[in-house]
């Protein structure tokens, strides 16, 4: 039989595992731990073959307890066997961790089925248009928050595929760079939270997702600002490579009334007040309109300072304890979520605006974020009472810091700047994106902040989150469908056939949500028996033993842990890597003296290369699934790399200053 | 035979998604709890152990669903390179050494842990006076029996693909990633991504 050349490759790695193991196990006096390591090896071995895995862990799970309670009383190990397994798989059903799991598939499914990425990427698109690279940038963007939105990797980059290849390869640009934004982009909804991968290592290491989350957020950020700082360098080293946009590309289409108070100069904000003032051939009502929403970034950082100034100056009574310094922290870190608290204490000295805050706010924050907000405004309000005793006078407030003046220029700065560059496009250019950029935005930081914070459980934010997901379907399908109406297009009533989508949408989400928490789960379900397995045979000593034997530093150690996971990750997916092989690398932390925490986001970064690197990088798959005949594997791969690279740079980065991943957890939990 | 098959599929397809439907009222329910807890100050005690229950038998009755739709995570070194008669024949030897065991063993202890628990009619400890529980755990062994017949379906499709060379039918469902779908929604239509080769064959020649 002639073995195909794709064979070739899983067979050798096939044979790295097994000849070593065939070899080096003790055959004539097999004790029990070397059982353990001998079902480890199988484990690759057979996962590789390729039945499902969860099946694969549940039936070499129940053999190998067997053998281990037979080795002590053979009588009673079959009722012992099943009892194990049969509690194992009830501690999954009742597991309050991976409870998240399903709730935030659920969410993804209904924004990715909300259509709103075309939107979201010609916004920034049209944004971006002077940075160079800027259609690489904006799709880098775009992937950041629509993957961490949905967390479907594959559904991100066929959609990007769609919409931002085309447009990169009509504006010239090369085809290895966009193929290669588009496939890194799509994976960064691993890493940066909301991600399911997180939940997944919290359940298996038993770190709280919590901190996982808040640790998780800035080495997602940095690695998302490297990549752009990536193609910026280039584009600007290279310019052949990802050609400026020509002016056609970069125009955006301005509505009459802007066209007719253009005429009186450029800056949209004096137009604005001019034609307030004075008589224009413009409506009263459209400009008043325009003026608010050209406001509105100045509305929001007003709001912010107030709110940062009402807590920075709290008394400090409220510091005393532990406990409550962490609700302290929460009062002060929690600003743009709470905004009610804040809108009854505007401080006097805020002359900038200080009376529409309010209304500042609810019309900055969309339906989705109106869902969400009760549950973190009145927590925070129970958080901190003592906090409302602030209000009874501003004698009893501390002084103001220095950094809070630093933070009021800069914010004052930033407002003047806008308010000089404030085109008549750029008007037209935040319409947009506040149609499909905030919005978004707001729903992943409404449910990240009110998780990392501590205002409601991983599990709430997540319900809530999805419940967010399907306000934003509806919105958005009703805003096509009344587009569609308008132009004449419609059949039925708006409402209507926007209601019967909806109901499409959230039927076809649950079934999806049903298949990929039943995938996920049931790998718990194996993996349960399977690890108990191993620790009966006493697996975890042998390794243990053998490592501690080698003498490792921490730092060895580390690197040694995740070049094994970097290898793993070539022939297996993520899942399989954290469900398996994680209950062998925890334990073995302590020894090394090294935070769990810390280990789940390297692995976290790390496992972001498992998606990228063939053969098995389901994201390259699904982008030739979608291009251009003639755009080869081979060059979807090579884009791919420089972008490996980066991430293997950003796991350094995060190796030398922990810090990036760990100050977040220490400012909030005190770790 | 196919047609018995194939209404095996339905049944389990049937069934998840009937217990698909309580990931509506999981995110409807615990929106609800958050609101009634903050805004309204009346949490329900016993919220936890119903979700936690809600989410428990979603997953486990939609496992014979995933299982008849091809879902499970497959290690995909090899597997997609095996022609469908190898992919069949390694299947097939699998099924009877991990799949029948394992499922087997949770079906039959799931019964008994079921039952001990039915017949106390267990209730919750996580709270004071918390809600029966022993229905909950009676989903172990439907769950298994489930998965168990549509277990017994896929080995007799290996049979038939190691008989035919080639895999029998499956019916469709929906997809996470329906390339067609996506197309319609972003209003990409085939003949554009044509276009678009003309492209990247110039650029080709351009090098």
């Amino acid at each position: 039989m002639k073995v195909r050349k794709e064979l070739w490759f899983g067979f050798v790695i096939m044979a790295l595992i097994a000849i070593p193991v065939l070899v080096f196990t003790p055959w004539t006096n097999l004790t029990n731990g070397h059982l353990g390591l001998l079902m480890l090896a199988l484990i690759v071995i057979a996962i590789m073959l390729g039945f499902p895995t969860a099946f694969t862990l549940m039936g070499m799970g129940v053999f190998f307890a067997w053998l281990a309670y037979r080795s002590v009383d053979p009588s009673k190990a079959v009722a012992q066997t099943l009892d194990l397994f049969v509690q194992r798989s009830f501690g999954v059903m009742a597991n309050d961790v991976l409870i998240a799991i399903p709730l935030f598939v659920f969410m993804g499914y209904l924004v990715e089925r909300a259509a709103l990425i075309d939107r979201l990427f010609k916004s920034l698109h049209l944004a971006l248009a002077r940075v160079p690279g800027s259609l690489a940038v904006a799709t880098i963007v775009t992937c950041a928050i629509f993957a961490t939105a949905t967390g479907i990797v594959g559904a991100v980059v066929t959609l990007m595929g769609l919409l931002a290849f085309p447009a990169m390869l009509r504006a010239g640009y090369n085809i290895q760079i966009s193929a290669g934004s588009i496939t890194a982009g799509g994976c960064l909804g691993i890493l940066i939270p909301p991600s399911v991968l997180l939940i997944v290592y919290g359940a298996t290491a038993g770190v709280s997702v919590v901190q996982l989350y808040a640790g998780a957020f800035f080495p997602g950020f940095m690695l998302a600002t490297l990549y752009i700082g990536y193609v910026i360098v280039l584009a600007k080293w290279r310019p052949d490579l990802m050609p400026p946009l020509g002016a056609a590309e970069r125009q955006v289409a301005l509505p009459d009334y802007s066209k007719t108070l253009s005429a009186g100069g450029s800056n949209a904000l004096a137009g604005l007040f001019r034609a307030v003032t004075g008589n224009a051939q413009v409506p009263k009502g459209t400009v008043l309109n325009q003026l608010f929403i050209s406001l509105l970034p100045a509305l929001a950082l007003g709001a912010i300072l107030a709110l940062t100034y009402y807590s920075a100056t709290a008394p400090a009574e409220k510091a005393e304890t532990v406990l409550q310094e962490v609700g302290g922290a929460t009062a002060e870190q929690e600003d743009e979520a709470s905004v009610d608290t804040g809108g009854l204490a505007a401080p006097a000295d805020e002359e900038e605006k200080p009376e529409p805050l309010g209304a500042a706010k609810s019309a900055d924050e969309p339906k989705p974020a109106e869902a969400a907000k009760p549950a973190p405004a009145v927590e925070a309000a129970k958080q901190a009472p003592a906090t409302s005793a602030a209000d009874a006078g501003p004698a009893e407030r501390l002084p103001v810091p220095t950094w809070y003046w630093i933070m009021f220029g800069i914010f004052a700065a930033v407002v003047a700047l806008l308010a000089w560059m404030w085109t008549w496009e750029r008007l037209e250019v935040f319409k947009m994106l506040l149609g499909s950029f905030f919005p978004l935005a707001l729903l992943i930081l409404m449910v990240l902040g009110s998780i990392v914070f501590g205002l409601s459980t991983p599990t709430e934010a997540a319900a809530v989150g999805a419940f967010g997901g399907c306000v934003l379907a509806l919105v958005y399908r009703f805003l096509a469908h009344r587009q569609a109406a308008a132009a004449g297009e419609a059949r039925g009533s708006v409402a209507w056939t926007t209601a019967k989508e909806l109901g499409v949408i959230i039927r076809e989400s649950s079934f999806l949500t049903a298949k990929t928490s039943a995938m996920v789960c049931w790998l718990f379900v194996g993996s349960g028996i399977f690890s108990a397995a191993f620790a009966l045979l006493g697996g975890q000593e042998v390794v243990e033993h053998w490592v501690l034997s080698l003498g490792l530093t921490p730092l060895q150690f580390m690197i040694l842990a995740q070049f094994i996971i970097f290898i793993l990750g070539w022939p297996l997916e993520w899942t399989e890597i954290i469900v398996i092989f994680m209950p062998i690398f925890i334990p073995l932390l302590p020894k090394f003296g090294i935070d769990p925490l810390f280990f789940g986001l390297l692995v976290a970064l790390n496992l972001q290369t498992a998606f990228l690197s063939p053969p098995v990088a389901m994201a390259a798959f699904y982008l030739k699934g979608v291009s251009p005949p003639h755009v080869t594997l081979n060059q979807i791969f090579a884009g791919m790399m420089p972008f490996m690279g980066i991430q293997v740079i950003a796991l350094i980065l995060l190796y030398m200053f922990p810090q990036i991943g760990l100050w977040l957890p220490s400012v909030v939990y005190g770790r | 035979m196919q047609k018995l098959l194939l209404s095996v599929d339905k049944l389990s397809t049937w069934i998840g998604q009937f217990f698909s439907w309580l990931i509506v009222g999981l995110t409807l329910s615990i929106t609800w709890e958050v609101f009634s807890r903050y805004a309204l100050d009346h949490p329900h005690d016993w919220m936890f152990d119903a979700m936690l229950q809600m989410y428990g038998t979603l997953f486990m009755m939609a496992g014979a669903y995933t299982l008849a739709k091809n879902g499970h995570v497959r290690g995909d070194v090899l597997y997609s390179f095996f022609r469908p008669r190898t992919q069949a024949s390694w299947d097939l030897l699998l099924y009877i050494v991990f799949f029948l065991p394992g499922t087997i063993a949770l079906t039959y202890a799931g019964y008994f842990y079921a039952s001990d628990s039915w017949m106390i009619r267990e209730h919750s400890s996580v709270t004071s006076d918390g809600p029966p529980i022993y229905q909950f755990k009676a989903v172990i062994p439907l769950a298994g029996a489930i998965l168990l017949v549509q277990g017994i379906v896929e080995i007799i499709r290996c049979i038939i693909c190691i008989r035919e060379g080639d895999w029998p039918s499956r019916e469709a469902d929906v997809q996470e990633v329906d390339v067609d779908k996506l197309k319609e929604m972003v209003h990409v239509k085939d003949e554009d991504i044509q276009k678009l080769d003309a492209l990247v064959v110039k650029q080709e020649h351009a090098k």
